[in-house]
């Protein structure tokens, strides 16, 4: 899962975005609503976390101009909790808005929710051939035992499971999985692809020669 | 609402007594004249009676000589009565039911010589008493009207003492006034419903702007202020008092949607620093980190709580001179005295961009608070480092004019577009509303410099135009002495 975070303070920014990377969410960060605005057309995320107040376009602008291109879901994060501004901002676009100051916890599951709404998935708790993955609590288990995932393996898993019966490409995996700042060696994906195998039974992630994976 | 404290009420029960009190007044005189016009009415009729039988009484032969009453002696000898009725003046005493005239006749002794059949017993009225023993001196009484119950009689007493009663009942007349009474009561009664009805909605009407107000100032004393009093008449005495309220109202209005304005974005500005310092806190223990991590975590916390403590001591300083000069402590200083001490504070801030300060300041003694003046100064000074370019200058001014120490402030940096100089000194206002810099200030000094110079009775005024940097201009009266 890939998440773009648009916010201008920067003290904020860095720990918001290790705080999501450390969550298992591969995680750019722009300071300002052009350079934001720019990755989040150009870059499939899976969900946009869009400050108001920014310098050279402000938030609004940023999610007006965003819509009529793309939707991506977007958690708005507003220091004005007037309820004009949280009218405003819904009907704007934004999926979701949490007021200034949050707790990471709430942010962390407003976006869970955001994502799981986006591939049209109501419940957090998954099953898929013997594997019950409960996103809520990011945990995977295999007929009852719990298995051990590291943040990029679950992420992997996640991302398949959550489209469940489509071949996802091995770019799609890559856009999903890394951001800006990791280094993408090129076999890095089946490196995590095979270690999922190993812990979940080898017919789990199917592979489609010259397309990509898919989870049936 | 008690009735006798509402104004509606009270006017309305006065117009309700004032309108029976003048009701019952009309009715009695109403009455009074009915019932004198009857008894005139039966007066006349029985003067009319009258004289037929003292004509039978004594035959106009008979009678003495007007005049030639006998003064003295006895009086003369008693004829045997004989009443000599004349037909149609018998008719009117005949007994009936439809005749309700009568006539006794009294002998001076008090014999009563003759009566009608339909006289009333006697005892009715009280005796007269004889003449007789008035001697022959008596003069003939006039003749005299009495009533009692449902009978009015004439009474007149012949020169020799003999009494002619004719009376008459006035049993038709008592019902006749009984009637008209009620007439006048159902009248009046009527006319008063109506008063009453229209007096009730006269004051309706006259109290309704009443009503609007105080409908009006319930809302805003619940917290809409955005309410106001409906003006139909604004020349009439409430319209007056109503422009009066709507206009308190406006001001109340706007000065609370500026505190509300302010609270707001204090508050604003106090969730981005507490934001970080969650985050940041919140990730830190999230997990084991090295010491650089947790030193990262700190720092940051620092810059987060920093930022909160310059704004919350901008905003103590403002609510301090919002709340009044009780503070203040002028006296009489040389304001290029405050301005140098100003510089030498703020040139730290200005080395490490290579700011250069020119100075040119002439002595100007001013009465002010020299510490809260100094602060406008150095407010100014931070505002003209903080957007002054790279190796730029600040250009210091000091003159005395017209009575008036000017000090001027202008820096090289890029200047305060057209749009945004009409707002420079408002509360929390920013060019640009981001906060990309941590270090930036709410927007608050030139707020809290312009509250200071204002406090010192002086002006500040700024001036730019876009690429040419802004100036600062204060003005303070000099000194008398």
């Amino acid at each position: 899962m890939r998440i773009l975070i648009i916010e201008d303070e920067p003290d904020l920014q860095r720990s918001l975005a290790q705080a999501l990377r450390e969550e298992g969410y591969a995680v750019d960060a722009a300071s300002d609503g052009e350079s934001g605005l720019f990755n989040a057309e150009t870059i499939d995320y899976d969900a946009i976390v869009l400050d108001i107040m920014l310098p050279k376009l402000d938030g609004w602008e940023v999610l007006r101009r965003l819509r009529t291109k793309k939707k991506t879901p977007v958690l708005m994060l507003t220091a004005r909790d007037a309820m004009p501004d949280r009218v405003k901002g819904l009907d704007t676009g934004a999926d979701d808005y949490v007021i200034k100051p949050f707790d990471l916890p709430e942010i962390f599951a407003r976006l869970r929710a955001l994502i799981r709404r986006s591939v049209n998935l109501a419940a957090p708790h998954l099953e898929v051939g013997g594997v019950t993955i409960d996103t809520a609590a990011r945990r995977v288990s295999r007929g009852g035992r719990p298995i051990d995932l590291t943040a990029r393996e679950y992420a992997l898993l996640e991302y398949l499971i959550l489209r469940r019966g489509e071949v996802v490409t091995r770019t799609q995996l890559y856009e999903h999985l890394f951001d800006e700042n990791d280094e993408t060696m090129s076999n890095l994906l089946d490196v995590h692809v095979s270690n999922v195998r190993k812990k979940l039974g080898a017919e789990l992630i199917a592979t489609r020669r010259g397309q990509g994976y898919t989870i049936e | 609402m008690n009735l006798f404290h509402s104004i509606k009420w009270r006017l309305q029960i006065w117009h309700g007594l004032i309108l029976v009190a003048v009701l019952a007044s009309l009715g009695f005189t109403a009455y009074q004249l009915e019932r004198n016009r009857q008894n005139r009415r039966l007066d006349d009729d029985l003067e009319r009676l009258f004289p037929p039988l003292a004509n039978a009484m004594h035959p106009p032969g008979d009678r003495p000589p007007p005049g030639e009453f006998p003064d003295e002696g006895p009086p003369p000898p008693r004829r045997a009565f004989h009443l000599n009725l004349p037909p149609n003046a018998a008719e009117w005493f005949a007994a009936s039911d439809s005749n309700r005239y009568y006539y006794v006749i009294q002998s001076r002794d008090g014999h009563e010589l003759a009566r009608s059949t339909n006289a009333p017993a006697e005892g009715m009225f009280p005796p007269i008493p004889p003449t007789v023993s008035e001697g022959p001196n008596h003069r003939q009484p006039p003749p005299r009207m009495r009533t009692s119950g449902q009978v009015r009689e004439l009474v007149h007493f012949l020169p020799p003492g003999d009494v002619i009663r004719v009376g008459c009942s006035t049993e038709w007349e008592a019902r006749e006034l009984t009637r008209t009474a009620w007439k006048l009561a159902g009248a009046g009664g009527v006319i008063l419903l109506f008063g009453l009805a229209g007096g009730w909605w006269i004051t309706a009407r006259a109290i309704r702007p009443i009503h609007d107000i105080s409908a009006a100032a319930v809302k805003i004393s619940a917290g809409d202020f955005s309410q106001r009093i409906d003006m139909t008449e604004p020349e009439s005495e409430l319209g007056q008092i109503t422009a009066v309220l709507n206009s308190t109202f406006a001001r109340l209005e706007s000065a609370f949607a500026e505190q509300r304005q302010f609270t707001s974005d204090a508050a604003h500005e106090l969730r981005t620093p507490v934001s970080v310092m969650l985050t940041q806190t919140q990730t830190a223990l999230q997990r084991e980190r090295t010491a650089k991590e947790y030193r990262a975590s700190l720092e940051a916390c620092e810059r987060a709580a920093q930022r909160m403590r310059r704004l919350i001591t901008s905003l103590l300083e403002l609510a301090r001179l919002d709340a009044g000069q009780e503070h203040f402590r002028p006296a009489v200083c040389d304001l290029a005295e405050i301005v140098s001490d100003a510089v030498e504070l703020v040139r730290p801030l200005a080395e490490p961009r290579r700011i250069k300060f020119h100075a040119k300041l002439a002595p100007s003694l001013v009465t002010v608070d020299a510490e809260r003046f100094g602060r406008a100064v150095i407010n100014l000074l931070t505002n003209a480092i903080q957007y002054n370019r790279e190796d730029g200058e600040i250009w210091l001014t000091l003159e005395t004019q017209n009575g008036l120490a000017i000090l001027t402030v202008r820096d090289t940096g890029p200047g305060i577009a057209a749009e945004h100089l009409p707002h420079v000194f408002e509360r929390f206002y920013r060019a640009d509303p981001s906060r990309s810099d941590v270090t930036a200030h709410a927007g608050l000094g030139l707020a809290i410099a312009k509250s200071i110079v204002q406090a010192n009775s002086g002006t500040i005024e700024a001036a730019s135009s876009a690429g040419e940097g802004a100036a600062f201009t204060i003005r303070l009266p000099l000194c008398r002495d």
